[in-house]
C-alpha cells in the first residue's frame, strides 16, 4: 500500500489555471455559500449548477474519485439525517419557527432503556431545508474535491509564497509534500517488521483501550525514526544556508487573463451573495407547490 | 595568518565537548589541508569524526551552542565568524545518510533548493544545475522523484545539491554506508576527480581499504577525539589499530606478522548436512509486487539443518523479497514455500514467527518499548509464551548479545549499535529455530560489527559453538560486506535480477570473479588472499588468521 | 529538543519539525481512514490526534498549528475528500493549543510532564472540536444542538480517549530519543 498522491497531468482548462485563481475562486465560493447565509435555493442552485459545470471539466476518471463520492454523499445524509433527528433551535430562522404542516410523522420510537421517545416528524418546510442543505453542501464539496487530484503537489509551496505567505511557512508545504510518501513506506515496513514479532493488527482482543493500546508498536517506531530524521534534515538545511536571505522560487506562475477574469467572477459571486443579504433578500425559500405535497 | 591564506583550511588546536557529556568529543586537533587535497579521516565509531566535521562547517559552535577551543580558519576567516551564506558557499557537507540530506520531491527542486536560498536569479540557477548535471552525468534523473531514486542515485542527487553551490571544501561524512559496493566506487571515482580540479576534500570512512580507491593524499587517523597518526597512506602506520578500521588484508598479515600470529577465535563454521528433510524450500516461487513487474523468477531453494547462509548480490536483486517469503510476509504469486513442509499460505505470519525469526535491516522500524525488557517481551507473548518462559528468554537473549545491564534502559536511547543488537536479541528471544537476518551490520562501523559478528559466529563459551549454531538449527543474513561472506559463511548465494545464478559452499561460489563482477559484488583484498592460501588453510580465514600461512 | 528557545520561535527547526508532524498527522489520518479501527457507537477513534497533540507539546504551537491545519488537509487530500476548511483549522487549534505548554516539560517521562501533556491535550481537543462543530452550523446549516450532540461529542470524546491512551507512550518513548542526542 503506497502511498499516492492522486494528481495526474491532464491536458484542462481547469490545469492551465494560474493555482492561485483556484484557490482564491474556491475561498470566494465557500466564503459566499458558507459567510453570507444566503438560504434561498434559488441564487444556491446556479451557483450548485457552476461548480458542477467546472468539476466536469476537471475530467477526473472515476474509478479514482469514486470513494470520495461515496464518502460524500453519506457526510450529507448523515447531516442531513441527525439534523432532521435533532432540529430544534438554531439554523436559520425560518426552520426555526415552523409551524407548517407536516408530510410524514413517524410512530412514536420509545428509546431504549431510557424514558424518552422521539416523534420524527417531516414537514413541509423542513424537508425543502434539508433540499436546500444538500445542494449548498454539494457546491462546496463538488469545488474542494478535484483540488487534489488537479493542482501538481510541487507547486503548493511558491502557490502560497505568491499569495503572501513568509518563505518558511510557505516551503513547509513543499517539505511535507517531501516527507509523506517516505513516512507512508516507513508505516509499511513498521507492520511487517512487528508482524514479523508475531503482532497481528487483526486480533481484535479486548476492549477499545487495549485495541487502541496495541497500535503503539505501529505508531512509536515511525513518528521516531521520523523525529531521529528531522535533527539531520534541520543541519542539512541550515548548511544550504535555508532562511538566511529572501529566497528564490524557481517555480514561476503567470497569472493570465482567464485567471483574473476566474479571479473576478468569484469575487463577483462573494460581492452578489452578500449584498443580497445586506439588501434582506436571500431568506430561505419554500415554493408554493411543495406546500401542495402536504394536501 | 599568512599561514591560512595558502590553505583553504587550517584547524588550530581544536577542542569541544556536548553539553550533554562530561568528556571532550574531540581535543586539541591540529592540521591543515591544501587545495585540491583529499584527506582521508579514519577511526573507530565515537571517535569524534562527525564533530570534527560539524565545528569545520561552523554547525558547532551555531547550533550546538557550546563554547569551543581552538579555531578553524576557511580561506583564513574564522568559521564561527562567518554567516550561513558565506559558509554554505564554502563549503559543501554531504551527510551519511542522503535520505536525510534530500529536502525537495523531486530531483531539480532538490539540486535548486541551496541556489534558491542563497537567492540566485532564476536563470543562473538553472545555468549551475544545468552545469552539474552534466558534470555527474546524471541527466536521467533530472525529472524523476526523489522518493523513487536508489540509494546509490540519492547520493549523487544530493552531491550536485552541494556542488551547485561551487564550495571550495567538500566535507564528506561517511558517504559510502549506504551503497552497495560498486556504487560506492562509482562515487569514490566521482570524489577523486573532484580534488583533482581543485576541490578540498575531507572523507570520512572507517572502511580505509574501500576508501584507498580515491587514492586520498593523506589519512588523518583519530581514536577517542584526538589524532593519533596523520601521514602518508601507502603502508601501514603503527599508530593505527587495525581492528578499529577495515584495512586491506596484506596490511592485516602484516602488523600481525610484526606482533605474534594468534588463532583467532572464530571456529570452522560446522559444514550443512544436506541430507534429511529441508526446514525451508522454495518450489519454482515466482514474485510481483501487486500488478507491478515480476521481481523473484522460478526460485528453486532449499535450506537445511546446520546451513549458516550468506546472501549476496545487487541492490535490487530481489534479496529482501526473497527472504520475506521465509516468514509468509510475502506469499508466492506462483510456486510455493514451504516451512517444514508446511505451506507459508496456510500458516498467518505469527504461526510462521514461531519457526522463522527474521530481523529487519533497521532496528528504527522496530524498536517502540520504554524498556529494554519490554521490547525483548514483546515478541513472545505475542506468540503466547508463559510468562516465565518470556522471562528465561529475555534473560538469555539479553546475555546472548551482551546488553547486559541495559534491561531497564529505553531502546530509543541506546547507540545505534546497541539498538541493532536489541532488535536482534528481541527476535532471538522469540526462539524460533531459523534465523534469518536483513543486512545485519549496516550503518554499523566496522570495529562494532566484526565484534558483533563475532558475538554471533564466533566461539561462545560452552562446548566452542557459536550462539548461531547453539540456538538455532540454521541462519540466513543479507550482506554487501563480501568479507563477512568469506569470513562467516558456509554457504554463498548470489542473488541478480530475481534468481538465484550461484549456490555453494564460499571456496566455490566466489572463485569466479567474472561471476561477481557481473551481479556488481566486488573481489576484496581478503578474498583475493584466501584463494591464493586456499591450498594451505583448506577453508576462508578472517585476514588475522591467515598470518599463520602467509 | 531545545526548549530554551522562544516558544513562538520561527526558525528552521519549526519548518522542518511542522513539515513532518503534517505528514504524519496527514499519513496516520488516511491510513485510519483504510485500515478498519475500534470504534464505540458513533465515536470512531482517529489515532493520529495523539501524534498531533504530542507534536505540539514537544515542539510548540507554530509546529502544532501547522501540522494540524496542513496535516488535516493532507488527510483529507490523500484521501480524495476535498477540502473541509473548518476542521483544518479546528485541528490546527487542537495542535497549536497544548504547544503552550511545551516550556512546562523538561522531562517527558515524569508523571507531571505526562499530566500536564494530557491537560492541555484536552483544552486543545476541546476548543479545536468546539470551534469546528459550531462553525458547522454556518457551513453545514446545522443547528445548536446538532453540532453539539452530532458533532463535537464524539470527536471530543474518541481524541480524548485516544489522547490519554496513547500521549503518555509517546512521551515516553520521546524521553528515550533525547536522551540519546540532546543539543
Ligand atoms: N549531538 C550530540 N550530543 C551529545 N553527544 C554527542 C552528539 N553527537 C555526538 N556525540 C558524542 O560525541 C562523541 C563523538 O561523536 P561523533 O558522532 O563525532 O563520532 P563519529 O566518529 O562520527 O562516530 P560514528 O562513526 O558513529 O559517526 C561520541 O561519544 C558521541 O556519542
Ligand atoms: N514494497 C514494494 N513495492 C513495490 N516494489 C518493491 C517493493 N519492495 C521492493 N520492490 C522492488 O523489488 C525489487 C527487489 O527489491 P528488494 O528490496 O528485494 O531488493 P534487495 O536485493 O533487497 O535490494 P537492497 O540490496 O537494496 O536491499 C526492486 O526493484 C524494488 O524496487
Ligand atoms: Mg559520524
Ligand atoms: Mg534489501
Amino acid at each position: 500500500m503506497l502511498v499516492a498522491w492522486k494528481y495526474r497531468p491532464r491536458d484542462t482548462f481547469i490545469q492551465r489555471l494560474d493555482p492561485r485563481a483556484r484557490l482564491t475562486f474556491l475561498a470566494c465560493i465557500i466564503l459566499a455559500v458558507s459567510g453570507a447565509q444566503v438560504w434561498d435555493i434559488r441564487l444556491l442552485l446556479p451557483l450548485f449548477i457552476l461548480t458542477m459545470v467546472l468539476y466536469l471539466m476537471a475530467r477526473i476518471e472515476w474509478r479514482d474519485v469514486w470513494r470520495a463520492w461515496a464518502f460524500i454523499l453519506f457526510l450529507v445524509i448523515f447531516i442531513v439525517g441527525i439534523n432532521g433527528l435533532l432540529a430544534g433551535r438554531g439554523g436559520p430562522t425560518a426552520v426555526l419557527q415552523d409551524q407548517s404542516a407536516a408530510l410524514y410523522k413517524s410512530p412514536t420510537l420509545h428509546i431504549p432503556f431510557t424514558p424518552w421517545s422521539i416523534t420524527l416528524t417531516i414537514t413541509v418546510v423542513r424537508s425543502f431545508f434539508a433540499i436546500t442543505q444538500i445542494v449548498r453542501m454539494l457546491t462546496m464539496a463538488i469545488l474542494a474535491i478535484p483540488i487534489p487530484y488537479t493542482m501538481d503537489p510541487s507547486i503548493y509551496g511558491v502557490t502560497f509564497r505568491r499569495m503572501g505567505l513568509p518563505d518558511k511557512a510557505s516551503f513547509t508545504m513543499d517539505l511535507a509534500f517531501r516527507f509523506i510518501p517516505t513516512l507512508g513506506r516507513d508505516f509499511m515496513i513498521t507492520v511487517d517488521a512487528q508482524r514479523a514479532r508475531g503482532y497481528e493488527l487483526e486480533s481484535a482482543k479486548g476492549g477499545v483501550i487495549s485495541r487502541l493500546r496495541r497500535l503503539a508498536p505501529l505508531i512509536v517506531p515511525v513518528t521516531m525514526s521520523a523525529i531521529v530524521t528531522g535533527e539531520e534534515v534541520i543541519d542539512a538545511m541550515d548548511l544550504r544556508a535555508f532562511g538566511a536571505r529572501q529566497r528564490t522560487w524557481t517555480r514561476q506562475l503567470h497569472l493570465e487573463i482567464k485567471d483574473y477574469l476566474f479571479i473576478a467572477l468569484g469575487v463577483a459571486i462573494l460581492a452578489f451573495f452578500i449584498a443580497v443579504r445586506v439588501l434582506g433578500y436571500g431568506e430561505f425559500w419554500v415554493p408554493e407547490f411543495w406546500y401542495q405535497l402536504a394536501q | 595568518m599568512k599561514l591560512s591564506e595558502e590553505y583553504p583550511l587550517v584547524v588550530e588546536n581544536l577542542s569541544f565537548r556536548y553539553h550533554s557529556r562530561p568528556e571532550l568529543a574531540i581535543q586539541d586537533v591540529s592540521f591543515q589541508l591544501r587545495r585540491g587535497e583529499l584527506l582521508l579521516v579514519a577511526g573507530a565509531s565515537g571517535c569524534g569524526k562527525t564533530t570534527l566535521a560539524r565545528c569545520i562547517n561552523g554547525l558547532i559552535p551555531r547550533s550546538y551552542r557550546v563554547d569551543r577551543a581552538g579555531s578553524v580558519f576557511i580561506h583564513g576567516k574564522e568559521v564561527s565568524a562567518m554567516s550561513l551564506v558565506e559558509v554554505a558557499q564554502v563549503i559543501g557537507t554531504l551527510l551519511q545518510d542522503p535520505e536525510r540530506q534530500i529536502v525537495a520531491s523531486n530531483v531539480w527542486n532538490e539540486i535548486a533548493f541551496g541556489p534558491e536560498n542563497l537567492g540566485l536569479s532564476t536563470q543562473e540557477i538553472g545555468e549551475r544545475i544545468d552545469q552539474v548535471i552534466a558534470r555527474l552525468n546524471i541527466e536521467h534523473l533530472r525529472g524523476r522523484d526523489t522518493f523513487t531514486l536508489s540509494g546509490g542515485e540519492k547520493q549523487k542527487v544530493a552531491l550536485a545539491g552541494l556542488l551547485v553551490m561551487r564550495p571550495s571544501i567538500l566535507l564528506l561524512d561517511e558517504p559510502l554506508a549506504s551503497l552497495d559496493p560498486a556504487s560506492a566506487h562509482e562515487a569514490l571515482a566521482i570524489f577523486r576527480s573532484l580534488a583533482d580540479e581543485g576541490s578540498t576534500i575531507l572523507l570520512v570512512e572507517h572502511r580505509v581499504e574501500d576508501a584507498l580507491a580515491a587514492r586520498p593524499d593523506r589519512l588523518l587517523y583519530m581514536s577517542a577525539g584526538r589524532v593519533r597518526y596523520l601521514g602518508a597512506v601507502d603502508s601501514l602506520p603503527p599508530e593505527i589499530d587495525h581492528r578499529e578500521v577495515k584495512l586491506p588484508a596484506p596490511w592485516v598479515v602484516q602488523r600481525v606478522h610484526q606482533t605474534q600470529p594468534t588463532q583467532s577465535a572464530l571456529q570452522p563454521p560446522p559444514q550443512a548436512v544436506a541430507e534429511g528433510a529441508p526446514l525451508i524450500e522454495f518450489k519454482d516461487v515466482s514474485f510481483a509486487y501487486g500488478d507491478g513487474p515480476e521481481v523473484l523468477h522460478e526460485v528453486n531453494l532449499k535450506i537445511h539443518q546446520g546451513d549458516l547462509i550468506a546472501v549476496l548480490g545487487p541492490n535490487g536483486a530481489g534479496k529482501s523479497t526473497l527472504v520475506k517469503h521465509a516468514i509468509g510476509l510475502l506469499k508466492p504469486t506462483r510456486g510455493l514455500v514451504q516451512v517444514e513442509g508446511v505451506d507459508t499460505r496456510k500458516m498467518t505470519v505469527a504461526q510462521t514467527a514461531r519457526k522463522v525469526g527474521y530481523v529487519f535491516q533497521s532496528p528504527t522500524h522496530m524498536l517502540f518499548a520504554p524498556t529494554v525488557r519490554e521490547e525483548l517481551a514483546f515478541g513472545p507473548s505475542n506468540l503466547g509464551y508463559s510468562r516465565d518462559e518470556i522471562e528465561q528468554n529475555v534473560v538469555a537473549s539479553v546475555a546472548a548479545v551482551n546488553l547486559t545491564g541495559l534491561e531497564e534502559y529505553p531502546p530509543l536511547g541506546l547507540s545505534f549499535g546497541q539498538q541493532k543488537r536489541t532488535g536482534i536479541a528481541s527476535v532471538m528471544a522469540m526462539r524460533s529455530m531459523i534465523m534469518v537476518l536483513d543486512e545485519p551490520t549496516a550503518g554499523q562501523d566496522y570495529a562494532n560489527y566484526t565484534q558483533f559478528m563475532e558475538i554471533l559466529c564466533g566461539e561462545s563459551g560452552e562446548d566452542g559453538k557459536s550462539l548461531l549454531t547453539a540456538n538455532f538449527a540454521a541462519t540466513l543474513f543479507i550482506t554487501h560486506d563480501l568479507d563477512l561472506a568469506v569470513t562467516y559463511a558456509n554457504r554463498v548465494i548470489l542473488v541478480g535480477e530475481g534468481r538465484v545464478v550461484a549456490d555453494g559452499p564460499p571456496e566455490q561460489v566466489l572463485r569466479d570473479f567474472e561471476l561477481l563482477q557481473r551481479y556488481r559484488v566486488r573481489p576484496t583484498s581478503l578474498l583475493r588472499m584466501n584463494l591464493d592460501l586456499l591450498s594451505k588453510t583448506g577453508r576462508f580465514l578472517p585476514a588475522e588468521a591467515l598470518a599463520v600461512y602467509a | 529538543m531545545d526548549n530554551q528557545s522562544g516558544l513562538w520561535s520561527f526558525s528552521t527547526r519549526q519548518v522542518v519539525y511542522g513539515a513532518i508532524g503534517a505528514a504524519l498527522y496527514g499519513v496516520f489520518s488516511w491510513i485510519t481512514n483504510v485500515i478498519p479501527l475500534p470504534a464505540a457507537g458513533n465515536v470512531t477513534f482517529r489515532p493520529a490526534v495523539a501524534v498531533l497533540i504530542f507534536f505540539g507539546i514537544a515542539y510548540g504551537p507554530w509546529v502544532g498549528l501547522i501540522a494540524g491545519l496542513v496535516g488535516n488537509t493532507l488527510g483529507d487530500g490523500l484521501s480524495g475528500w476535498g477540502f473541509f476548511w473548518n476542521w483544518s483549522v479546528g485541528n490546527g487549534l487542537m495542535g497549536m493549543i497544548p504547544g503552550l505548554a511545551m516550556a512546562m516539560i523538561q522531562d517527558y517521562r515524569s508523571g507531571r510532564s505526562i499530566g500536564i501533556g494530557i491537560g492541555w491535550g484536552a483544552l486543545g481537543i476541546a476548543v479545536g472540536m468546539l470551534f469546528a462543530s459550531l462553525t458547522e452550523m454556518f457551513v453545514g446549516g446545522i443547528d445548536l444542538s446538532t453540532a453539539l450532540v452530532g458533532y463535537f461529542t464524539p470527536a471530543f470524546i474518541g481524541n480524548l480517549v485516544v489522547t490519554a491512551v496513547l500521549l503518555p507512550i509517546l512521551m515516553v518513548a520521546f524521553a528515550g530519543v533525547t536522551s540519546r542526542r540532546g543539543r
